[in-house]
């Protein structure tokens, strides 16, 4: 699936993507700032030459809270834990670790990589 | 630019509603105007924010607020801004009446959701944040500040039991407020044994689900010839955005919208943080009072904790932080807390906050953060 005329990859691309083809995408700003999300151009610098590019889904755990009141989607997964990765290449991306009841088994540091799934959103385990 | 007042304020008791948010708004926003001594007819323009009108099948209140007001033909518009909406509202306000485009405005902000079950407010909430990039990834509001917690205590670690305090605080403060959601003091027992929500929150750390609804009045000096309350001047009326995904800032220690809204706001009033006597900040969380006051430049960055356990920051200590009990205690139904906010201030300056004033009311601060903070207001108001 191409992009649309004006920028990279879309949403749907996105989400296909980490659910169906094992991708993590997004874009990356010679300015160095990269992300998951989606956009035109660079939040930091405003800069419109952004590369569609795949994230590798690995680095470290920055933050993160677990999960004992979900939101519909994640209603059979609690508890989980919610997180914050460090990407080793830069920039962050979210997603959850499943079956963790108690923040001490996932302490900040922890390093986990994606793990594409059939559950909803961007799943990542323990190294 | 004109000199802006709030001339008139009124709210409804937070918690649980027999009306809808429609009804309760009308109810409030006609007892601002009486409050103002001026009629429905002297309002050129309407601001009325109510985001989670979905919950009540029902949009476009404007219109439909001004015809139970008696005025239809009166202007109207909805304002969403997430958490911040009414107070997004009182901006919009304050830029009419100092641009000289409205010489009264009524701001109104109401909110019906405690017929929702836990699951579906949550998931209406989640809406707030970035759908397809937090939510879907698990993320709910608790656990969006939860994860800003857990980043920032790492990087500035709490004496244990500070979180607690926050809201051992604002459940004290609201247990005097008549128009709190819980009207209870809570103890650090109660606390410690509430059940967890989002990783370090427990219940008492959240802020609830409310309905609620609350109306102010701003008009310019100008066209208020003989205010039958003390008016309060507005100093500062100011509105900022950042990058919605936390993860995608710079840094999760703070809220950058917030930063930079205090900045403006101080510069606009010509005043610095000393200079302020009392503050209600937007502490949906417990940790997000402590982000506050940090990114309003009331305490350095790690600092506002320690003040906290000192007392600093209770109803009695130097710098009273929502002496209403902050959307914590007094309850947070979304689109009238930015509102009532500025109702607190209205009451601590017109000494009608009974058992809660607090000791100096010359100078007040009010903070309202949309979501995470992808927008966030900053008013400074001075006693008129
Ligand atoms: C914490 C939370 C999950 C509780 O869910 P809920 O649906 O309100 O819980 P319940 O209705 O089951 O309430 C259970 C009891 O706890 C009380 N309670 C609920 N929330 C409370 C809170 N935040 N603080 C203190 N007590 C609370 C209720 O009054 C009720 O007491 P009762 O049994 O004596 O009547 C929910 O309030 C929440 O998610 N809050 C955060 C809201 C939010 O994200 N706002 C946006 C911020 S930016």
């Amino acid at each position: 699936m191409g992009g649309s005329a004006q920028g990279g990859h879309s949403i749907a691309d996105y989400v296909a993507g980490y659910t169906d083809l094992g991708r993590l995408r997004g874009f990356r700003c010679p300015c160095g700032f990269t992300t998951a999300t989606w956009v035109l151009a660079c939040p930091r610098c405003g800069g419109r030459n952004l590369a569609d590019v795949d994230l590798s889904g690995r680095g470290e755990v920055v933050a993160c809270s677990v999960q004992h009141v979900p939101s519909d989607e994640f209603l059979n997964e609690v508890p989980y834990a919610y997180v914050v990765v460090d990407l080793g290449e830069g920039g962050r991306i979210t997603g959850w670790v499943a079956g963790v009841a108690d923040p001490a088994d996932l302490p900040l540091g922890t390093r986990v990589h994606f793990h594409p799934s059939y559950k909803p959103g961007v799943q990542f385990v323990r190294d | 630019m004109r000199e802006t007042w709030i001339v008139g304020a009124a709210t409804n008791r937070f918690g649980r509603m027999a009306e809808s948010a429609r009804e309760a708004a009308a109810r409030v926003a006609l007892e601002a105007i009486d409050r103002a001594g001026l009629t429905p007819k002297d309002i050129d323009h309407t601001f009325v924010s109510n985001a989670f009108g979905m919950a009540e099948h029902q949009g476009h209140l404007g219109p439909l607020l001004n015809t139970a007001l008696g005025i239809p033909e009166v202007p109207s518009c909805t304002i969403e801004s997430a958490c911040s909406s009414s107070s997004a509202g009182l901006h919009e306000a304050f830029v009419h009446v100092a641009g000289g485009f409205a010489d009264a405005v009524l701001v109104v902000g109401a909110e019906k959701l405690s017929h929702l079950d836990t699951l579906t407010a949550t998931s209406y909430f989640a809406t707030g944040a970035d759908f397809p990039f937090e939510t879907r990834n698990g993320a709910t509001f608790p656990g969006l500040y939860a994860t800003l917690a857990s980043a920032y205590r790492n990087a500035f670690p709490l004496p244990p039991e500070t979180l607690a305090q926050v809201a051992i605080k604002n459940h004290a403060n609201a247990a005097l407020n008549p128009h709190a959601h819980f009207q209870k003091e809570i103890s650090l027992e109660t606390y410690l044994n509430s059940p967890i929500v989002a990783s370090p929150f427990r219940l008492y750390d959240c802020c609830p689900f409310s309905d609620g609804a609350s109306a102010i009045v701003v008009a310019a000096k100008e066209f208020v010839r003989r205010p039958t309350s003390t008016p309060l001047v507005v100093a500062a009326s100011v509105r900022t955005g950042s990058i919605v995904d936390m993860h995608d800032r710079p840094d999760l220690w703070g809220l950058p919208a917030s930063r930079r809204a205090g900045e403006l706001a101080f510069r606009a009033a010509g005043l610095t943080p000393k200079e302020i006597d009392f503050l209600e900040v937007h502490d949906c969380f417990t940790i997000a009072e402590l982000l506050a006051l940090e990114d309003l430049g009331f305490y350095p960055r790690g600092a506002a904790g320690a003040a906290t356990r000192d007392g600093e920051t209770a109803r009695k200590g130097r710098l009273p932080v929502n002496p209403s009990g902050g959307l914590k205690a007094k309850g947070h139904p979304v689109s009238a807390t930015g509102v009532a906010q500025v109702v607190e201030v209205f009451e601590q300056m017109n000494g009608t906050a009974g058992a809660r004033a607090v000791a100096r009311t010359e100078t007040a601060l009010t903070h309202n953060v949309g979501a995470t903070g992808g927008s966030c207001s900053v008013h400074i108001f001075r006693r008129g």
